[in-house]
């Protein structure tokens, strides 16, 4: 099982509600819904749509290309044309510290 | 023993080190000049460029990688798959971009053919080698990894048959990369009319998980009558960036049979067109392609036919296991006066895990009236039942996955003429079929 990684402060979500990451060699967007924070790939499983492009919301990310929502809090694929979650990654807060571990 | 070759970052001053570095014409260089002009005009390519959509390269860096400087690499035994065993009329060898050895047979030479290091030989053959380098639809400025490469080629093979000479014995040439190191070679075959000639070029890394950057070229001249067959195995190591431009150009009653292969590398996205400049101009295709881990494989295809009565033949075959992804898109077009065109191309693609996913969009651009053309695409997973019956006869699951597979390529193998690369290809496949629930 891979680690835990530190990938950005909570100050960093200041003005932003999502950001575009790269941890081990994958391309990952950290949201923050609330004060809650959440990691999914930065692809739709649609067409390979860039998510981390697309508008938040609520807890839903929308993939630019064909409008497909998926869920933040676990990568499910809420609305078509996706049919497949993508990748959902843990992530927790220490201190101002967030922190990703990517699941294979 | 590890390669002495030097490195120098892909920038103005990394760039001017490596032309100073290196004696060749003043037409090359001032070719050069202008494609690295053209690089640094423009931009990576972006998934907003249909071309593009679904090859996501934001994780691609150049700056890890460095343009080779010394022209000499020391000699290391290199393996190759396609030329062990095999009676050659000549071979070169690259590794990390520099030519190591090359040779060609001594009956080859007095009838004129030349074979070896496109690098080396371009001082020496400088007129031959003006007039087609880079000539025949390969366009530098198609986008920044076709600007890099013409700008920054290295090693590379260079083989001219004159008129009418027919080499028997095929010629091969191996590329080797080591971890993290750079491949820019261009490959340039002229055959003149009447020639016949058989290429068998091959490419690997030191270690199956070796990082690395290919961005090479491949262009191929098949004069009026020619006949050449031209095998390409990518064996890449799965760190390897990948980038590849490919023109063939067939002229009248001449023939190309292309076979691809590709197996390694970590992403590739390569563009392979084929002209039918002249009438009655015959091509075929063979691809194979068997992914595996989180690899991404993209082939965009292009058959052109420009003169009338020429057939094209593309067949690609792909097989997918773990997370990987392939990409195929497959263009025929014909152009106003091609009529009695008759063109075909398939993609199949096997998947073989529950991740995996192949993307396959054959295209048609019609301009004649008097015309046959066929395209078509399947992707399915492996039928239980048969893995089942073979089950039922002794075989275990991987055993039986393994013939499926081999089956699954077999229509490929029956159009391959080279029992060596056959035999090797068939080896490589089956070594790497893997069992799954």
């Amino acid at each position: 099982m891979s680690e835990f990684v530190k990938v950005a402060c909570t100050a960093d979500f200041a003005d932003e509600c999502k950001i575009l990451l790269e941890v081990d060699d994958r391309l990952v967007v950290v949201v923050r819904v609330n004060d809650e924070y959440h990691c999914v790939d930065d692809v739709c499983t649609h067409d390979g749509g860039p998510l981390g492009d697309g508008e938040l919301d609520g807890c839903h990310l929308i993939c630019p290309r064909h409008g497909a929502k998926f869920d933040v809090t676990d990568g499910s694929a809420v609305t078509m044309p996706a049919t497949q979650s993508t990748g959902s990654h843990e992530v927790k807060v220490e201190g101002d510290d967030i922190y990703v571990r990517i699941n294979e | 023993m590890t390669n002495t070759v030097d490195v120098t970052e892909f920038n103005s001053e990394g760039f001017e080190s490596f032309l100073s570095a290196r004696p060749q014409p003043s037409w090359l260089e001032q070719r050069r000049r202008t494609a690295w002009s053209a690089f640094e005009e423009m931009d990576w390519p972006t998934r907003r460029q249909e071309e593009w959509i679904r090859t996501d390269i934001r994780l691609f860096n150049l700056n890890k990688f460095g343009l080779p400087t010394v022209l000499d690499a020391p000699s290391e035994a290199v393996h190759s798959l396609l030329g062990d065993g095999l009676e050659l009329g000549g071979q070169v060898t690259n590794v990390d971009g520099v030519c190591v050895s090359s040779s060609v047979s001594d009956e080859l030479d007095a009838q004129g053919v030349i074979f070896g290091s496109l690098d080396e030989l371009a001082g020496e053959h400088s007129e031959l080698i003006e007039s087609h380098l880079m000539k025949s639809g390969f366009d530098a400025a198609t986008d920044r990894f076709s600007a890099l490469h013409a700008a920054c080629f290295t090693g590379g093979v260079f083989l001219y048959v004159p008129r009418g000479v027919n080499v028997e014995l095929p010629l091969h040439s191996v590329s080797q990369l080591s971890d993290g190191a750079v491949d820019l070679g261009h490959t340039l075959v002229i055959l003149e009319d009447g020639a016949n000639a058989t290429l068998l070029a091959e490419s690997h890394s030191t270690s199956e998980d070796a990082s690395g950057l290919h961005c090479g070229g491949i262009e191929l001249v098949v004069g009026n009558d020619a006949h050449l067959r031209y095998v390409n195995l990518q064996d890449w190591g799965q760190g390897v960036w990948h980038f590849g431009h490919q023109h063939a150009d067939v002229g009248r009653n001449g023939s190309l049979q292309w076979t691809s292969a590709a197996l390694g590398s970590r992403l590739a996205k390569i563009n392979q067109h084929v002209s039918l400049s002249g009438e009655y101009a015959d091509c075929q295709v063979n691809g194979v392609l068997f992914t595996e881990g989180k690899q991404h494989l993209s082939y965009h295809t292009m058959q052109h036919h420009v003169a009338p009565n020429c057939h094209s033949d593309f067949l690609y075959k792909a097989a997918l296991q773990d997370k990987s992804r392939t990409v195929w898109r497959g263009m025929i077009k014909v152009d106003p006066d091609a009529q009695r065109t008759d063109g075909y191309q398939r993609n199949d693609n096997l998947l073989l895990s529950e991740n995996c996913r192949a993307d396959s969009i054959p295209g048609l651009e019609i301009e004649a009236d008097d015309v046959r053309c066929t395209h078509g695409s399947t992707s399915g997973k492996v039928d239980e039942e048969l893995i089942f019956y073979a089950q039922c006869r002794g075989y275990t699951r991987n055993e039986a996955i393994r013939l499926i597979v081999t089956g699954f390529f077999q229509q490929i193998f029956d159009r391959i003429t080279i029992d060596s690369v056959r035999d090797a290809l068939g080896l490589a496949i089956a070594r790497r079929v893997r069992e799954y629930e």
